[in-house]
Order: C-alpha cells, then structure tokens, then sequence
C-alpha cells in the first residue's frame, strides 16, 4: 500500500484548491464582466452622465443621437436577421434534407462566409459598387459604364446585403445542424400517416426545427446589430448612423458620456432580443429529439430541380466567398480604383513612396506600421486564444463538478454576459473602467495589456461553451478508470485528460484565434498608435479613401485566418489519430 | 420450404423479393405468405436484412426484385418500384426508436395520422380517447414525448399506429429499447392488441424467446436469406438447417460433429448413433437438444468426459454447461448442482440425437 501515502498528499491539495479555485474564478469574472459594467453605469449616473442621458434621449440632439441610429440599427437587424434565415435555412434544407449533387462542397461553402471578417465583404462591395457621389474614384460598375444609384452604393441596403453574406453562415450552422438531428424515423412516422411532402415539412420538420431558427434569427439579429464594419464602411460616408457607429464616433471625438449611455442602450436593444428569443425556446417547447439509428437523415429526391438548385447554391457560396476575395486581390494589384483588372502593378504591396500612384503612399510591405501591426495582431490572437481557453476550462470545470449549486449558477450566469453585450459597446466599458488609473494601478487605457483582457472578456461565453464541451467528451469513467491502476494526477493529466482534451481545446483556440485576428469591432476602440493591429490599419486607409491598401491588409488578415484553419486542421488529424474520416 | 401453402388472398404475399445497395445484397429470394390475422415474426441475428424487408413491407424501400401483394393486390415490386405509397397501403409501422414526434403532445401525436387522413373531430377524439384506454396511457395525454419515460413512449408509438386501425401492423424491433421485466410485460400486451385489433402483423426482432412466444409463423433470416419459415413449434421441432436448430430454443440445442466409423457415427471415441441415419454422409452434425443431456453416468447410454463451466438454475432444474476440448455443451440437471468451474464431470446422452445435419448445414435424416 505504498501508493496511497503517495495519493494522499495530492488529493488534500484538490480539496484545498477546491475551495481556492471558485474563489479566483469568481474574482476574475467579476473584474472582467462586472466590474466594466458597473463602471459604465455609474459613470453614466454623475451629473455629465445625466446630462448627457437627457441629451441623447429628450433634446433636439435626440433624433440624430438615437431615434435615426435606432432605427438604422433595427432596419438592419431584423432586415439581416430574415435574409440570414432565408439564406442559411434554404442552404441547410438543401444540403442536410435532399439529394442535391455535391452536398458536402456546398456544406462547406456555407460555412467559410464567417471566417471571412465582415470588412472584407464591405470593402469588396465598395470595390464594384461605389458610384461618383462622393468623389473619389468610382468602383468597377460605374467604371465599365454601368450607372449605380445611391440606394445600391451606400446606406442601408448595401450594409444589410454585406452583413446577410457574412452572418447567413452562422445561421447555416445552426440550422443545419438541427435539421440533421430530425432523424429519418420521425419522417418516415409521418409518410407512413399518409402525409405528402409538403405536409410533412410544414407538420413534423418546421416545427421540430422551430427553436434552432429562434436561435439564428437572434444571432444573426444580435451580430448585425453590433456590427461596426459593415455600416462604417457603407454607411458613414453617406451619413447612415447605427447605434455602434455613433458609440464610435462620440468616444473618438471625446464625448465619453454620451458614447456611454448609448453603448448601454445599445446592450439594452441586444440584450433584450437575446433574452426574448431564450424565452421563447425554453421551457416546455426546447425539444428533446429522441434520434433514431445512428442519427439517419431522409433525403427527398429533387428530381428535375436538382442541378438548378444546385446551381443557385453555388452562385451563392461563390458570391460569397471566392468573389470577395478575387475582388481584393485584383483591386490591390489595380492602380485605378474601378478598372480592376487593367495595369497590374504591385505598388501597393511592395512599391516605394514617393511615386505619382496613392500620393506618394508606399507599399503595405513598405509600411512599418504595418509590420508592427501583424505582428501585433498575431501576438493578440496567440495570447488571447490561450488565456481564453485556459479560463474558459477552469470555469466550465468548476461548472460542470458544483452543478446545481449557487456558486455553479452564478459563475455560468456571469460568464454568458458578455454574450449580450454588443463588443463595442463592451469596449466603452472598458474604457470607462480602465482610462483613469485604478489605485496603484496605472491607466491601462491604449495598452497591449487591455486589449488583451477586454478581449478574454469578450470571448468568455464561447470559451465556457467550448470548455464544457471538452469535458463533456471526457466522462468521469476513463479518468476513473485510470486512477484505478494507480496513475498519479499528473500522469492522468498527461496520459488521459490531455489527449483526449487537445483536439477540442485546440478547435476552440484556432476559432478565438481567428476571431480575434478578424475583429474590428472591439479593438477600434481600445486600439491606439501604440499597439496597432491590421483591421484597424485597413479600416484607417478606408477611412483616407487609400482603398488598395485597405483591400491589400485584408488579404493578409485573410490569408492569416485560412492558414490557422488550415494549420489546425492538419495538426488535429496528427493529434488524434483514431479519430479520423 | 414453404411449409404453409399459400392462397391468392393472403394478407401478405411476397414472390422472390430481393434488395440490393449497389453490390451489396441485402435479401435475396424471399418468399412468405401468410393469412390475415396472422402474426408473423421475422427473426435473426443482426444484419440478416430483416429491418429492410420489414421497410420494404412498409413501402419506405423499394425492392430490387420480385413483388409484395397485400390481399392480393401487388403494392411493390422490382418492375414498378412503390407502387402504393407508404401512407396508402394500409399499414402502420411501429419504429426502434419510436419516432414520436417531439413537439407534439401525445395526443397530438396520436390525432396526427387521424388528421392526415382527414378524420372528423369528434371521430378523431373519440378514436384517440380509445386508444389512450386501449393501452392505458390516458393520463398522458397532455404530456411531450420528452417528458414520459421509455415504456410509456413505446406505448405511445404503438398507440398512434394502431389509431388509424389499420390492416397491417409492422414493429421493428419495438422491445429492443426496454429493460428486461418491461419488455415481457409489453410483449404480452402487444399479444394482447393483436387479438384486440385482429391486423395481421409482422414484427421483426433478434431475440428467438420473442419470436417463439409471439408467432403465428416465424421467418428465420440469415444473411438475407430465409433459412426456414413455418409455425414457430414446427421449426423447433423439424429445423431445416443447423443455424435455424441452434438460433431457436432455449437452453440452446447441442451440435456435436460425428465421423462414420464402421456401423456407427462416432463423437471422439463415442459412438453415438447408426451411421445408416447419415444417409452416406462420412461426416455429420448430430443435434441434441439440452434436456437429452445429463450430467452423471446413465447406464447403457453413451457418456462423455466434459469440463463443468457454469450452471444456471431454471425452474426447479439445473443448465449445465461444460466444454468437451473446444465444444461447449449445455445439458440439464434435476434439482441444483453446481461445480468448481473446470471439474471434470461427466455427461450423457440419455436420447438419440434429434436431427442429424450434413456438415454444409442442411438436414438429411428427413
């Protein structure tokens, strides 16, 4: 019985980290979640904050401050919201329920639209559609002879196109994955009732799917509404405010009050069709789908529609994917902003300054901002990806072993806050929090530091989620079992818990990785000269009209979040050998 | 081997069906009739193809070959693939795992079919009601799917297929999710409906106890074939092949290899019976049933040196198992007995050997 006096030690020291772990957790999400929030509020309750509460809300200001980006930013939701479902439902049905040809190219097609960031679509459309109104040169249409109205250039309808094209693939995912959880038994039940087709997808699939399609909708409602990309890039230039775009602009000029209240009625409008449509779908009516033998799928044939269908798919998943980014490499390789593909030069890549092309500007590769910038931005992915993911198992193990209880409930409450809250509008928050010094601590305002643990906030709910889901695949049994032949906790850690735990850890890495490297949203905030990263370098040449190099930057963020994917990708069949197919 | 002969207006009918998925043959040369109010179980080991003729019965498959008729009228076949949809041919499918349907109450999902096939309200309430009190679930009516437990959702399923009353019924293996006491009380109530409702059913299963208690005609498929088809007690009786001897009856049947030596079939140095019941063969498989072994020596009878291995109580009796060299072999005992696993003890055959098979499997002492 030697092992035992071995064991003991080690197994006092978890309990007593039992009691210290909660304790950490609790205090870190309480720095990172609470305490922002409740610095906003209260900044917003000092007698400026009332000030500019009345001035945002009942003052002549009130109709361009809130009334026009509200209903700018609602337009945009639910418009975004309905064309996501339109899009990501028929892809879903056509994919997972028929026997449309090439179904697995097209399910992957669907899904890459959200690993592309939100910007590059919006610079793509500006590339082809800007038209004269605002000076500058015109876009490829107009260039080629082809007369762009207004409506098509800038505002409302082009933002709602650009943001359906990037959030239509979340909704894809999560509609296709409900329909392929409707198992081939319970169609098959309603074919043997007599029901025809129609019947049975408007009687048993529609309703069954019914809470995954709440689910999409206010995603995808929750994304645009917080998008800032999008609506800066075609909106602003014609004066189209949403409610992010104006938090942007009352912080940038220095009106810190004011951005705050709107950044908390900006978390009101989100948080409150978040919790609408989590209320709908629990309860009684969050089907439990009892599946049937090995998850078997019914797909109806489409007959002559086949090849149509498959073609209208296509064209979509290629619209979305391949075109943006064909349309940024021609446009970074076209001197004339209109005539992509005339003059090919790479001046905007590697070309000295000085020249007559882009006034003198160099190349992105001549920039050293620039390289400052990747360098930066890879930095914030790597370190944000694994504080993310370390935290994020921490708290859905102490999740997962306390269920039920108080503590449990609280962390998993806290944890999923920052779910609700638009990441702009969680930038303010840091801001509010962290501009002035805290104590001995200095302002952490325009540090890498800030970025950091804004950015570790932000990504906590995906992080939790991930986590317990990693925990999920390993059940108490296999650790169990091993501690039964007598293997110490580390050699458990490294032998069981680890292999197993790599593939998911590193899945969910990979994604907070690309998140990260893609956002604009949170960082054009709490970026300054100091730590610059690439979408804010792109999105400041947009904003000087420099569109070749904003196009140029993009590319690299792009090609950066396809070689992580693809990185990831391979070293996961390397890692987890028996898992592969 | 069609030991019943069929007539035109049998209930089911199926002539040389075959099902093929690309190069793989799922049945092949399936021929069964049965009359109405039969109850027929298709029965085998897993992968046999019993759940595709059961899809194909239910019109959710079409056959590669061959023909169904339902008295008498072709509802598939391999020239016009499915003739009468799945929801016209009058039958009702019981699924494995129930397929209820998840956001609807189980009311719900019984008036479902009913609603379908545009029953009125008050006949399709009262048709529920009944068959809510026909398989005792009324409390459950208001309830989801998700919220009764794995018995009560079983009796759901069967509720809602029998709602439409329809002619034929066919379960696909609808016990195999219970627990063990659960699943002898349903079988018995599913007996039960059967007489109360007098469809004919087909009811695909793997496990033989169900098969011999439920039957009319059992079917006993291997690798897509029917080894044997006929009354259930007629097939353990008079088994055709050795898969069917030794799949069917409990404790299961003994195969011992014997080689023709002079005058005698010989088990080892045993001679067990007349080679002239081999009917030329040098080599055969002799059946012995469990209760035609013993353990202890019986005078003028065979015995052999065996290994004990375990024992089982079974009413009142013994079962006996025990491995002479690699063979296992179970006889019975009176009263209880029990050994040291590996004791040499000693067994004999107190009759002659039931079937005598030829060593490719077929019988040939008949």
């Amino acid at each position: 019985m030697t092992s035992t006096s071995i064991v003991m030690p080690s197994g006092s020291r978890l309990l007593r980290s039992a009691f210290l772990m909660p304790a950490i957790l609790v205090a870190i999400i309480a720095i990172l979640v609470v305490a922002p929030l409740l610095r906003i509020l209260l900044s917003t309750l000092t007698p400026e904050g009332l000030a500019a509460w009345e001035t945002v809300l009942f003052s002549p200001l009130s109709t361009n401050l809130w009334w026009r980006p509200l209903f700018n930013t609602m337009a945009l939701g639910f418009g975004v919201s309905i064309g996501c479902l339109l899009l990501g439902g028929f892809l879903a049905w056509l994919v997972i329920l028929t026997d449309v040809p090439g179904r697995r190219a097209l399910g992957l097609m669907a899904t890459l639209p959200y690993m592309i960031p939100s910007f590059a679509a919006a610079l793509a459309w500006g590339t082809v559609f800007r038209n004269a109104r605002l000076g500058g040169s015109a876009g490829f249409f107009e260039t080629s002879g082809l007369a762009i109205p207004d409506w098509l250039a800038w505002g409302l309808v082009p933002t709602a196109i650009v943001l359906i094209a990037h959030y239509y693939s979340l909704a894809y995912t999560i509609i296709a994955a409900a329909l392929s959880s409707v198992g081939a038994d319970l169609v098959e039940a309603g074919q043997m009732a007599g029901a025809r087709r129609p019947r049975i997808f408007f009687g048993i699939i529609l309703p069954v799917v019914t809470p995954a399609l709440i689910a999409a909708g206010s995603l995808t409602f929750a994304g645009a509404v917080a998008n800032f990309a999008a609506p800066a890039l075609l909106g602003l230039p014609v004066r189209m405010q949403t409610l992010s775009t104006r938090l942007f602009g009352m912080i940038e000029t220095g009106q810190n009050e004011r951005g705050f209240v709107i950044a908390l009625l900006l978390i009101a409008v989100s948080a409150a069709f978040l919790w609408l449509s989590d209320r709908i779908v629990s309860g009684r009516k969050a089907f439990i789908t009892v599946t049937g033998k090995g998850g078997r799928t019914k797909r109806f044939p489409l007959g002559v529609w086949r090849w149509p269908l498959f073609g209208l798919a296509l064209v979509v998943g290629l619209l979305t994917t391949v075109a943006p980014i064909l349309i940024l490499a021609a446009s970074s390789l076209a001197p004339q902003g209109g005539a992509l593909f005339s003059n090919w030069t790479l001046h905007f890549w590697i070309g000295e300054g000085g020249g007559a092309i882009a006034q003198g500007q160099a190349g992105v590769f001549r920039n050293p901002i620039l390289l400052d910038a990747l360098w930066n931005t890879i930095q914030l992915g790597l370190v944000v990806a694994f504080t993310t993911m370390l935290l994020g198992l921490a708290l859905a193990y102490t999740i997962v072993h306390r269920r039920g209880s108080l503590l449990a409930s609280v962390l998993s409450q806290l944890a999923f806050m920052p779910l609700l809250i638009p990441s702009i509008a969680f930038a303010a928050a840091y801001i509010a929090l962290f501009s002035a010094p805290i104590g001995p601590m200095p302002s952490l305002y325009g540090t890498f530091a800030l970025l950091v643990v804004a950015a570790s906030a932000h990504n906590l709910p995906f992080a939790v989620q991930s986590g317990r889901s990693v925990l999920g695949q390993i059940s108490a049994d296999l650790e169990e079992s091993a501690r039964l032949t007598g293997a110490g906790l580390i050699r458990r850690l490294f032998a069981i818990i680890f292999p197993l735990a790599i593939r998911g850890l590193f899945a969910g890495a990979i994604l907070v990785f690309v998140k990260m490297v893609r956002d604009l949203s949170l960082v054009v905030l709490l970026f300054t000269a100091t730590s610059p990263v690439l979408s804010m370098v792109a999105y400041r040449y947009a904003a000087e009209g420099f569109m070749q190099f904003a196009n140029a930057i993009t590319l690299i963020i792009l090609v950066v979040c396809l070689a992580a994917s693809l990185i990831a990708h391979s070293l996961q069949n390397r890692v987890q050998k028996w898992k592969e197919s | 081997m069609n030991a019943i002969v069929s007539s035109a207006a049998d209930a089911i009918q199926i002539r040389n069906l075959a099902k093929r998925f690309g190069a793989f043959t799922a049945v092949k040369d399936i021929n069964i009739s049965v009359p109405a109010g039969s109850f027929l179980v298709l029965v085998g080991p897993s992968g046999c193809g019993k759940s595709t003729l059961l899809r194909m019965l239910a019109g959710l498959e079409a056959p590669t070959e061959g023909e169904i008729a339902f008295v008498g009228e072709t509802v598939s076949s391999g020239a016009g693939g499915v003739i009468s949809d799945a929801g016209r041919r009058n039958a009702g499918l019981v699924f494995q795992s129930y397929a209820l349907w998840p956001h609807m109450t189980v009311a719900a999902n019984i008036a479902w079919p009913l609603k379908v096939a545009k029953w009125s309200r008050e006949r399709r309430d009262r048709r529920v009601r009944e068959v809510l009190a026909l398989l005792g679930i009324d409390a459950l009516a208001k309830r989801y799917p998700a919220e009764i437990s794995g018995g009560q959702q079983q009796r759901v399923a069967i509720a809602r297929t029998i709602a439409p009353q329809p002619s034929i019924l066919l379960f696909d293996e609808p016990l195999s999710n219970l627990d063990a006491k659960l699943r002898i009380e349903m079988r018995s109530e599913l007996m039960r409906i059967h007489r109360a409702t007098g469809a004919t059913s087909v009811y695909v299963t793997h496990d033989q106890v169900e098969a011999m208690t439920m039957a009319t005609h059992v079917a006993v498929l291997n690798n897509g074939r029917v080894e044997q088809f006929g009354k259930p007690i007629d097939l353990l009786r008079q088994p055709a092949t050795t898969f069917v001897a030794t799949f069917l009856g409990t404790p299961p049947a003994n195969l011992l290899p014997a080689v023709r030596s002079g005058d005698f079939l010989m088990f080892g140095d045993v001679d067990l019976a007349f080679s002239a019941a081999a009917r030329g063969h040098e080599s055969v498989q002799l059946l012995y049933r469990a209760e035609d072994l013993c353990v202890g020596a019986v005078a003028g009878r065979p015995s052999v040196e065996a290994r004990f291995a375990e024992a089982a109580p079974i009413a009142g009796r013994t079962m006996v198992t025990a491995m002479i060299g690699d063979l296992r072999v179970t006889g019975m005992t009176d009263g209880y007995f029990s050994a040291t696993p590996g004791e040499a003890i000693t067994m004999s055959f107190i009759r002659g050997p039931d079937a005598i098979f030829a060593v490719s499997g077929e019988r040939i002492d008949q």
